[in-house]
């Protein structure tokens, strides 16, 4: 630990939590950045690929086609994001666990075709129509936790099953029609196409992860110091907090130029916020966390490990309904094309590329944000370009297979780095 | 409030870092998570713990059969046998990783069904298993808290932290910084996570299997002290080591098991060949042949100087 030459001074006053003398005394700004650059030799990417990874593509797309970044290219891209973002928070929870489900994207067309034959062929409430499909999504999850929990059925299998199962549900229930519009006019395609954020009400809230990591920092500073443990310095923490805001006002601004920042995309956000709230701040989360990394050590730590498997495919098919649902908004229509085609696969892609790994026990709710961005940026790009869709799947297959290459390579590096 | 409550009575200990912690903190405080219905602690010679006609089958294999045990409150009962005995399964037996295919455990004096690891963690059975039982990809404080966290709803990391903090200095551990994945720590560090998690939970029976196989010398001794001390608070212990001495220094009691069946009981003070020979099965065993072959060799040399 040559960078830092503070760690052989002897310090006045010493933490509770460094007082060992073969531990780096990290204090600064510039300690911190050192650090991170460790973590991220260490095989510890985080976020990283996922910022080369934009800027990457917005270049090459932005200099092939200059629609690519412009403001309303953008509000159509979050538009998109939202659909798929959702089923990718679900999956999520799988992933964490070890676990898979293969079966999200016929689940979402399934949703949709509910919400269409239920709503628009049947004349019930739209809510109600919602609600029958989110039921139906809770029951299916309920299903695969079943043959996992007590058949020991792995979930590859279970949800290839139900892939074919759901699909087939969908193709039923459509009947031979095959496609039902949604009214236009209706708040759901609203809500999916049309509705955005007050200009005012997007700036105000893309202060609030800003001030609430202010707001959480000292207040995290001020119980750790009451304790005497080593705490963040100040200068790092507004810092951070500034930058963010900027960058988010920033791209705020930028959209407004445009449309604006659309509802939808908000909920998907707010979805993410508080699956990641869940994951790192509550029991639930770290047994989660501690299921996927060694299931016998969670099950005799007295964690009720069948209801964590229970709870995470409950999530994962209730979240791909809801993205189902959304999509069919987006699209105005409940077809036998909805959640066909490459909805399993971008929805999977996203959660690996923004760093959720597919061996368990490491990922975090914000990768779906930033991993789906991602993925519908290439998707929209090659739109632009006017590639066939022949061309658009190799091109994604092929950073597909980049993303778990990295993901590989970075768990190897943890390994012999001596991180989990 | 009840964390805020924990928090000040740990930073006593904590702004005076170095300064002796007082030996009863460790157990004293519930961490304030657990809930309990248990009946009230056995007094001291009391037993806590007894085991009466378990056996258990993988298939066609007996593991264990017939066997009897008894543990006391304030008493350490050492679980000795060669590999293969039955030592690793009886205690997972109690820890409620296995069940039992006969025979009956009573607890504080009533019968128990231990169907699930939570189940012994409630009754206050504590166990620190061979394996360790530890998630990799969690960090130190994580993994001392797994399945028993501070406010579920908000974890209090600053609480748990001091805590796990405190727990560690008891046990004289070298953990440069609790906030580590356990990924990336020795054998022996893990050890001392793993027992300072079963001492968390303020148990009635603690069980450790192998405790201080992957430890260094000072730490040994720091485990035997520690097993004195919960011994004298009133716990039950049961240990199990390959190492005789630890064995004498500390246990009350010396069970034997030989091939899944109990092979007697002895005092800590019987004779190193008594023991051996109950472990082994035979008087005429090879720790007593390299006894013998040591002897005869030194006689001979000592014949050959005068």
């Amino acid at each position: 630990m040559s960078q830092n030459p503070s760690n052989t001074a002897v310090r006045a006053e010493q933490r509770l939590d460094r007082t060992d003398e073969r531990l780096r005394q990290d204090e600064g700004v510039l300690d911190m950045a050192w650090g991170f650059i460790d973590r991220v030799r260490s095989g510890d990417l985080g976020m990283l690929p996922v910022a080369v990874g934009l800027i990457v593509i917005s270049t090459i797309f932005s200099a092939l086609n200059p629609v690519f970044l412009a403001p309303n290219n953008l509000v159509n891209l979050l538009f998109d994001c939202a659909t798929v973002g959702v089923i990718s928070l679900g999956i999520i929870c799988v992933l964490v666990l070890g676990e898979i489900d293969l079966s999200v994207g016929s689940m979402s067309g399934l949703a949709s075709a509910i919400v269409g034959v239920l709503w628009v062929g049947s004349g019930w409430p739209v809510a109600a129509a919602i609600v029958v499909a989110l039921l139906v999504g809770v029951a299916v999850g309920l299903i695969y936790a079943t043959l996992y929990n007590r058949l020991g059925m792995p979930s590859f299998i279970a949800t290839l099953a139900g892939l074919l199962a759901l699909l087939g549900m969908q193709l039923y229930i459509l009947g031979p029609t095959g496609s039902i519009n949604l009214p236009y006019a209706s708040p759901l395609v609203r809500f999916g196409q049309i509705l955005i954020m007050p200009d005012w009400f997007s700036h105000a809230v893309a202060l609030l992860p800003g001030l609430v990591m202010i707001g959480k920092g000292i207040r995290t500073r001020r119980q750790r110091q009451t304790v005497n443990l080593s705490t963040q310095p100040v200068g790092a923490l507004i810092v951070k907090a500034v930058a963010l805001t900027v960058i988010l006002e920033l791209a705020i601004f930028y959209l407004n130029l445009g449309r604006g920042v659309p509802w939808m995309f908000g909920l998907f956000v707010a979805l993410a916020v508080v699956l990641n709230y869940a994951l790192t701040r509550t029991k639930w989360g770290r047994s989660m966390f501690a299921v996927g990394g060694n299931r016998e050590a969670a099950r005799r730590s007295g964690i009720n490990v069948r209801r964590i498997y229970l709870s995470a495919f409950v999530l994962c098919s209730t979240l791909a309904t809801l993205g189902g649902i959304l999509s069919a908004a987006r699209l105005a229509s409940s077809s036998q094309q909805a959640g066909t085609g490459d909805v399993n696969l971008n929805a999977i892609a996203a959660a690996v590329i923004g760093g959720t790994s597919l061996f368990g026990g490491r990922g975090s709710a914000y990768s779906a944000l930033l991993g789906i961005i991602v993925i519908q940026a290439i998707s929209n790009g090659l739109t632009l370009l006017n590639l066939s869709s022949s061309l658009r799947y190799m091109i994604t297959g092929g950073v597909l297979a980049v993303a778990v290459i990295v993901d590989s390579l970075a768990r190897r590096s943890r390994v012999s780095h001596g991180r989990a | 409030m009840k964390a805020a409550a924990n928090l000040a009575s740990s930073s006593k200990f904590a702004v005076v870092p170095g300064a002796p912690i007082a030996t009863g903190h460790l157990f004293s405080s519930k961490g304030g998570a657990m809930t309990r219905n248990i009946q009230t602690a056995p007094a001291k010679g009391e037993p806590v713990l007894r085991l009466s006609g378990i056996s258990k089958n993988f298939g066609a294999v007996s593991a264990l059969t017939d066997i009897e045990l008894e543990v006391n409150a304030g008493e350490v009962v050492a679980l000795v046998g060669d590999n293969g005995a039955g030592k690793s399964t009886l205690i997972k037996i109690l820890a409620g990783v296995h069940q039992q295919s006969a025979g009956t455990i009573e607890f504080c004096g009533q019968p128990v069904e231990i169907e699930n690891p939570r189940k012994a963690l409630a009754l206050g059975i504590a166990t620190v298993f061979q394996d360790l039982a530890l998630c990799e990809n969690l960090d130190v404080v994580a993994n001392l808290f797994l399945g028993h966290e501070l406010s579920p709803w908000q974890l209090d990391e600053v609480a748990m932290e001091v805590r796990a903090w405190t727990l560690l200095r008891e046990l004289a551990a070298r953990i440069p910084s609790v906030r580590l994945p356990i990924a990336s720590l020795s054998g022996g560090q893990r050890q001392t996570v793993a027992i300072a998690r079963s001492l968390l939970l303020d148990p009635k029976v603690i069980m450790l299997d192998e405790p201080t196989a992957a430890l260094g010398v000072a730490q040994t001794a720091e485990v035997l002290n520690l097993i004195e001390r919960v011994r004298d608070r009133g716990l039950g212990v049961i240990i199990i080591s390959h190492n005789m001495e630890d064995v004498r220094a500390v246990a009350d009691r010396v069970v034997v098991l030989r091939l899944g069946r109990n092979n007697g009981v002895f005092s800590p003070d019987a004779s190193n060949q008594e023991l051996v020979a109950a472990i082994t099965g035979a008087t005429e065993n090879a720790v007593s042949r390299r006894i013998d072959r040591k002897a005869g060799l030194a006689n001979e040399q000592s014949g050959g100087a005068a």
